[in-house]
């Protein structure tokens, strides 16, 4: 048995180098029905992300290709120069293409550590694969592996958990203030590409008003029809902040646009209901010690970035406990699939041994009984196969229900029929 | 003393799921939020068997003695804690703030003296019905009282955190500024009239016995003085509660101090000065 894993990703290559040597949409099909063609016998599954390019393969350590080879195919399929990316490919072999596969699919390799869309694109390389009969039970195993590796990696470590941009750690601060934005409104002062970003993100908790204002009546109006809220004069600021539950300031004042005493009567026309203010502005709208008001909640775009930072520093974090799991898992994948061929190599030369058994004692029997007629040979013939059949059924059975248990039992099981028959003993060994 | 024993049981539980709860300081596991819930729970279910056994051998309420009452007081708290845990729309660590509590107040029911009891039913008549309802208004209080105390401390955990800017994902996990204060209300608005039901029928009943000439308490009693503040403690606390420039950390603190003076009300006055409530009615009739 041997597994390689061979391609480029965002360590390796810069992105028109993994462009080059993509497989996108039916190109994966039609990549994996070339290989198939090339390379019969050998299982295949090609992984084709926007971070990453990699083909694992699978099979006999005689009929698997080499790197050159897989190299070659690249190059010839994509019809692109060798010298484009040759020098950007990274092979794995074996125990460490399975782990590499296992930090893949649990996303320590992502470009963004913990990211969730890895997952859907590893189940979708096997999926694609499977469809198109490029994988057998070495890539089944550790497709299917990966994929529960994964899961386990982010329930264990959390890696997925933190959000790691400003917009989207507005939305983890906004949901620690107020728990339903249906009875909320949201102000955007300023209509900039930050305010638009932070409202994106803010849309799935399906605030209950949007109000828009800026300096420019026109930009406002814009902005409110194109994120169907309601555009106010800049000159209602103040009115607007009393009604406003969630503020998201972009302007691009060079002052603070709101003072503290400003906000302080807002604050009491507001009944002193909690309010949110985001200010994303650089340099800021609000006066930093609105933060002081009771039951105002002011983050500056420093103050988003640092939360942003922290999750993400959480995340590299995990990383190395999620290490630790995947060469676990990896350990325990290897060993199965070793033990599944082992298992399946001494089933298979068990049936050789006996029926090279029979068929010798058959040849003997009839050298030494010429006078038998053809009927009786027949006979004869198929009353041993019948015996031989019936003899090896239950080793046989156990056999194959030891292929997909690699536990102790399993491996017992499969040692003892190696050494009752006196099977397999260089293979067995090679296979360890 | 066996009853007070088996509190252990239950009591351990509890502990282990507030081990449970704590442990996502350290370690985050999936499993941990279904170990906490199925812990809190079946110290629940033993807690209930307890008090429903407690129930049934003396054919009545369980709230006859302080160590009964503090032990419903807990079995009320944990199902309150075990319905906010599943309720709520996102993980919150409720149990971190309530399962503390409710350990408390199982400790202070073992150290309660066997002597402070108000055993009603011994006097018989519209007294074991007014003496009832006294004990079961002020135990929902006393309830109503634990929950706005343990929001209140959920409130300003969470305003602290965003305030000062801590990491978000830090630490437990506590409902919004929003929520939080949303059960404070919920539970301030409905302590103040249950409070103030129950000492009035207290004030009602003593002041009747003094009447009949029966063995009544002094006014000057300090259960007595210490439940005319408790009063006015939380006519100040309902009063902050609907001015809106109070809103926020100064009602959150002045629940912690309506906690404290309930607490001291209920228990303190029992263990550290001398009352003679409850004795009082409920020795002059002992056989």
């Amino acid at each position: 048995m041997k597994l390689l894993a061979l391609g480029v990703d965002h360590h390796s290559a810069p992105q028109p180098v993994r462009e080059a040597i993509a497989f996108d949409g039916s190109r994966r099909r039609e990549g994996l029905e070339a290989l198939k063609g090339r390379f019969p016998g050998v299982e295949f599954a090609i992984l084709s992300t926007c971070n990453r390019v990699e083909v694992y393969a699978a099979g006999d350590p005689s009929t698997i290709p080499q790197v050159g080879d897989l190299t070659q195919f690249l190059a010839e399929f994509h019809g692109v120069d060798l010298g484009v990316f040759a020098t950007h490919l990274v092979d794995y072999h074996d125990e460490e293409a399975i782990e590499h596969l296992f930090r893949v699919a649990s996303s320590i390799e992502s470009l963004v550590i913990g990211e969730g869309q890895i997952q859907g694109q590893v189940r979708e390389a096997y999926e694609a694969a499977r469809e198109a009969e490029a994988v057998g039970p070495i890539l089944h195993e550790v497709f299917q592996q990966s994929a529960r590796v994964g899961k386990r990696v982010r329930e264990a470590t959390g890696m997925d958990r933190g959000r790691l941009s400003i917009a989207s750690v507005a939305v983890d601060v906004a949901r620690r203030v107020f728990d339903r934005f249906d009875d909320k409104a949201v102000l955007v002062i300023g209509a900039g590409k930050m305010a638009e970003l932070t409202l994106r993100h803010l849309a799935p908790l399906r605030p209950g008003r949007i109000l828009v204002t800026n300096r420019s009546p026109e930009r406002a109006q814009e902005a409110a029809r194109a994120w169907g809220g309601r555009a106010l004069p800049f000159e209602e600021l103040e009115s607007a902040l009393v009604e406003a539950d969630v503020v998201v300031s972009t302007t691009a004042s060079a002052e603070p646009i709101v003072s503290f005493a400003t906000y302080s009567r807002v604050l009491k026309a507001r009944r002193y209901r909690h309010s949110l203010i985001l200010d994303i502005a650089v340099p800021r709208d609000f006066d930093p010690r609105i933060n002081d008001l009771e039951t105002v909640t002011l983050y500056s775009v420093d103050d988003l970035q640092a939360q942003a930072d922290a999750n993400r520093s959480e995340r590299l974090r995990a990383v190395e406990a999620a290490s630790a799991i995947v060469q676990e898992e990896t350990a325990s994948c290897a060993d199965a699939i070793r033990h599944r061929h082992l298992a399946g190599s001494i089933l298979r030369q068990l049936g050789d041994y006996s029926d090279a058994v029979r068929s010798r004692e058959l040849d003997r029997l009839f050298a030494s009984r010429p006078h038998l007629s053809e009927d009786d040979r027949k006979a004869i013939a198929q009353t041993l196969h019948r015996f031989q059949n019936q003899l090896l059924h239950h080793p046989r059975s156990a056999l194959r229900s030891a292929t997909g248990a690699a536990d102790g039992h399993g491996r017992s099981l499969v040692d003892a029929v190696r050494h009752l028959f006196g099977l397999g003993q260089s293979e067995a060994r090679d296979d360890r | 003393m066996l009853d007070r024993l088996s509190v252990l049981c239950f009591a351990g539980t509890y502990g282990l799921a507030l081990a449970a709860e704590l442990a996502r300081l350290v370690a985050r596991a999936p499993i941990r939020w279904h170990l906490t819930l199925g812990l809190t729970l079946l110290g629940w279910l033993v807690h209930s068997v307890f008090l429903g056994n407690l129930a049934w051998r003396e054919g009545q309420l369980p709230i006859t003695s302080a160590f009964h009452s503090l032990l419903v007081l807990a079995w009320i708290l944990v199902a309150i804690d075990l319905y906010l845990s599943v309720s709520a729309p996102k993980p919150a660590t409720v149990g971190a703030f309530v399962l503390p509590m409710v350990l408390a107040l199982l400790g202070a029911a073992v150290a309660m003296p066997p002597e402070a009891r108000a055993d009603w039913t011994r006097l018989g008549g519209w007294e074991t019905v007014w003496g009832t309802a006294h004990g079961v208004l002020l135990l929902l209080g006393a309830v109503s009282t634990c929950v706005a105390f343990a929001s209140g401390l959920m409130y300003l955990a969470q305003a602290n955190r965003l305030k000062r800017k801590r990491p978000l994902r830090v630490g437990i996990a506590l409902p919004s500024l929003e929520q939080s204060e949303r059960w404070n209300r919920a539970a301030i608005t409905l302590a103040f009239p249950l409070l103030t039901a129950g000492l009035a029928i207290g004030v009602i009943l003593n002041a009747t016995s003094r009447r009949e000439g029966a063995a009544v308490l002094d006014w000057w009693d300090p259960k007595v003085i210490s439940a005319a503040l408790l009063w006015v403690v939380f006519a100040v606390l309902l009063h902050v509660r609907y001015r809106p420039e109070w809103r926020g950390k100064a009602v959150m603190l002045l629940t912690a101090l309506a906690f404290a003076f309930l607490l001291f009300t209920l228990l303190g006055v029992d263990l550290l000065l001398p009352t003679s409530h409850g004795i009082a009615r409920g020795l002059e009739v002992t056989p």
